[in-house]
């Protein structure tokens, strides 16, 4: 208890001090938890799209290239009791907005047939999958775009797209997909998009990538290979991956999030450190007459390790879990979290990702602790006495 | 009165770790701060240095970019109609109309990765419409044959672009043009793409559509006038000026700055604790040198004064080292791809005027607050006590 109570007293001696450490090591913590919020979405993204057993197939020579729909026929023939391969998804994008706001939507259009047998992790209803069927301008929004957009089932919408036709689409709202993986995106229907673009003469038949269900890896890995094949020295080569490479590749190509944050999650940190260090070692010099007088009273040299080191770190764990709190209640409990980052949608603040940022805290502690106390330790009781002031 | 300033730099000598620690650490930050931001800089220089105030350029409605857009003929045939369009000393009208595809072309760098090169397919007339593009090295393609032009930065940029080595492009990659000559096009990003015979270009890509038009018009002036006509209900298509549509592509680089303030103001706050940590055991260290200051008559202010500009000195100096080493980086060509238009950028990082300001400010900022508090902790140094001791 006495030791509580010294540790208390020596933490309010200097308030401004103590705030100001917290604040040195919460704010890198702070950055620390979202860039690790966002590369850990990234991440469950990524491992999503490997366990749907879904190859993604795009022009060879670039992504750009649209290839024609009838390469679908091929692929299908490659395996004809479709026991192996499930089915196949022509998509095309066009992305767009709707009159009057500038944010961008991501809307794709499937082929008709085999949109919900591609992509069953949706789990469409069969009375919205009877709807898909039944009505030619059906779209399938995502959970986090209706929300956003205030839209339900049942609303009428139109999105005027970002690439041909560039005439305004008109679509009825017959999901908001609560499942999909991906709750950004819309998806409608292929043919009602080949219908707009009949209207202003612009090529019809094409598509910008398909996505190839398998029935399991062994599949997915031969028909990786299988399609290439098939295309191979034809006039539209293919380039078939699976769709985590896939997906991997659009991440990497942009800026490279991951690496990026990763590389300033650690800036961070070592700034967190560092800030720490020199607070650490600050207090320590305005106290080595306290210790000396510690050490000469019969406070062995372990307790005053001990107690620099528990000072430290519980500063920087207090600091720590500020800074980890922070965002995991902003992004938890209030407006932020309908906050959407491109590409991983909502920035899920796991507790797993704070507890990882509290326990960076502690060791920022540890660390920052080591010179000062370890100076503490090895001090020499008479030579500090004498120059007591 | 003021202490003399060798005064305070043979004190940054006495505790030469301490000093060498807190010189780190600000140069540090001043290299992430100038580097992040030379990225941006770069972009900028080279996107600001693009089009010409005289030019109107010309897509649909609704596309993002060139990337996205195409244009009918008949669309075309009424941009012929715009007020002010310029005539050029053939007599053809200076309208450029141009197709805009890309190709994947490896890097010269980073490993060879794949980058997505923009080609441009354009007609003699593009030449006089984009007057800042001008022939470096070789000749201008002919209208017919499979040849292209490649800009400066793409040919250092990306592999096999020398006069003389074939390109495989086209819509199957089948198509060897060759190239037969480099231009520059004022720094500006023209000087990152591939230009090619746009009838050529639009059999090899399969398209039957021009993506955009330029127009040159006789002056800066007629520019309001041609961009309500092209905008307005007789043509319906989206004209921007040239200067205006390449700015906004730069529009992503304020993401960058944003996070280097916010990254600069975190390291700040670590350095101002490092500043401040070697400046209190400076301090402490020089109890009666500082008491015996204030016997032979400086005044507290002084004192203090001396502390500051202690700091300021290693600060500063830290800041010209962590420029310097910038510099290395500096004029280094790097690529980006653009979100909206899907072709690779390639500019040169610039460590600016401005980014030496922004440094020099920084460093400052983080010498005075970090040596405040030791400084007046010096100048309330109790004479006598201190004195007492010696």
């Amino acid at each position: 208890m006495l030791y509580l109570m010294y540790l208390y007293r020596n933490l309010v001696r200097n308030r401004l001090r103590t705030a100001l450490t917290c604040a040195a090591v919460g704010l890198p913590i702070t950055i620390y938890v979202l860039s690790m919020a966002v590369v850990d979405g990234v991440n469950r993204f990524l491992d999503n799209s490997a366990r749907q057993l879904r190859l993604a197939v795009t022009h060879k020579t670039s992504i750009v290239n649209p290839l024609p729909a009838g390469h679908r026929a091929k692929i299908e023939s490659l395996d004809r009791t479709g026991r192996r391969l499930v089915s196949v998804c022509g998509l095309r994008w066009i992305g767009g907005k709707i009159e009057r706001d500038p944010r961008p939507l991501s809307t794709i259009a499937a082929d008709k047939d085999t949109f919900h047998t591609t992509f069953p992790e949706f789990r469409l209803t069969p009375e919205e999958i009877a709807a898909w069927h039944r009505d030619r301008q059906a779209i399938v929004v995502g959970s986090a775009t209706a929300a956003q957009f205030g839209w339900k089932v049942g609303d009428r919408i139109t999105i005027h797209p970002s690439v041909p036709p560039f005439v305004p689409f008109e679509f009825h709202i017959i999901s908001t997909a609560p499942n999909a993986e991906d709750p950004i995106s819309n998806w409608f229907r292929m043919d009602y998009l080949e219908e707009k673009l009949r209207e202003v003469r612009a090529p019809e038949g094409l598509v910008s990538f398909f996505f190839v269900k398998c029935a399991s890896s062994e599949d997915l890995n031969h028909f990786r290979t299988a399609i290439d094949d098939l295309f191979a020295h034809s006039t539209d080569e293919t380039k078939t991956q699976d769709e985590k490479s896939f997906m991997n590749e659009f991440i990497t190509q942009q800026f490279d999030l991951p690496r990026n944050l990763t590389i300033l999650a650690a800036v961070t940190v070592f700034v967190a450190v560092m800030a720490a260090t020199n607070t650490m070692s600050m207090s320590f010099r305005d106290r080595i007459n306290e210790v000396a007088i510690l050490r000469s009273m019969g406070f062995g040299r372990w307790l005053v390790f001990g107690q620099i080191q528990a000072e430290s770190m519980l500063l920087c764990l207090v600091g720590g879990l500020l800074g980890a709190l922070g965002p995991y209640v902003a992004f938890t409990y209030t407006p932020l979290k309908d906050f959407t980052v491109p590409l991983i949608q909502y920035l899920e603040v796991r507790p797993a990702v704070c507890v990882n940022a509290v326990m960076i805290s502690a060791a920022i502690g540890v660390l920052a602790a080591l010179w000062p106390s370890f100076l503490a330790w090895r001090l020499r009781v008479v030579t500090a006495l004498r120059n007591l002031e | 009165m003021a202490l003399p300033l060798s005064y305070n730099w043979r004190n940054l000598f006495v505790r030469k770790l301490s000093t060498a620690l807190t010189f780190t650490v600000v140069a540090v930050v001043v290299l992430v701060l100038a580097v992040l931001l030379s990225f941006a800089a770069g972009i900028r220089a080279s996107l600001a240095r693009t089009g010409s105030p005289g030019n109107v350029l010309v897509i649909k409605p609704g596309a993002t970019s060139e990337s996205t857009s195409f244009l009918l003929p008949e669309e075309v045939a009424r941009l012929l109609q715009t007020p002010g369009l310029a005539r050029g000393k053939d007599g053809r009208m200076l309208l450029s109309q141009e197709m805009y595809v890309q190709t994947s072309i490896p890097r010269r760098h980073n490993g060879g990765n794949m980058a997505n090169v923009a080609v441009r397919g354009v007609d003699d007339t593009a030449f006089d419409v984009h007057e800042d593009v001008r022939i470096l090295e070789g000749r201008r393609f002919r209208q017919g044959t499979l040849e292209i032009i490649v800009g400066r930065a793409a040919r250092e940029r990306y592999q096999n672009l020398r006069i003389g080595s074939e390109v495989g492009m086209g819509r199957l990659g089948d198509r060897k043009f060759r190239v037969v000559g480099v231009f520059e096009a004022g720094g500006g990003a023209l000087e990152s793409e591939i230009w090619a015979p746009r009838t050529i270009l639009s059999d090899s890509y399969h398209r039957r559509f021009a993506s955009s038009a330029a127009l040159r018009l006789s002056g800066p002036e007629w520019v309001p006038a041609a961009v309500s006509y092209i905008n307005g209900p007789t043509v319906q298509l989206e004209a921007r000026r040239e200067t205006d549509y390449y700015r906004e592509l730069a529009a992503k680089t304020r993401e960058i700055v944003v996070l280097t303030t916010i990254l600069i103001a975190i390291m700040g706050v670590g350095a101002v604790f490092a500043v401040a940590n070697t400046m209190y055991a400076a301090v402490d260290g020089r109890r009666r040198e500082i008491a015996m200051l204030r016997t032979i008559g400086f005044n507290r202010r002084s004192i203090m004064l001396a502390f500051v500009i202690e700091s300021l000195l290693v600060t500063t100096l830290a800041c010209a080292c962590g420029l310097a080493a910038s510099l290395l980086v500096s004029g280094s060509r790097q690529d980006y791809l653009s979100d909206v238009t899907w072709t690779v950028l390639a500019y040169e990082l610039r460590v600016t005027p401005g980014i030496a300001a922004a440094a020099l400010a920084v460093s400052t900022l983080v010498g005075i607050c970090g040596a405040l508090a030791p400084a007046v902790r010096a100048s309330r140094t109790r004479v006598i006590e201190a004195l007492r001791k010696a």
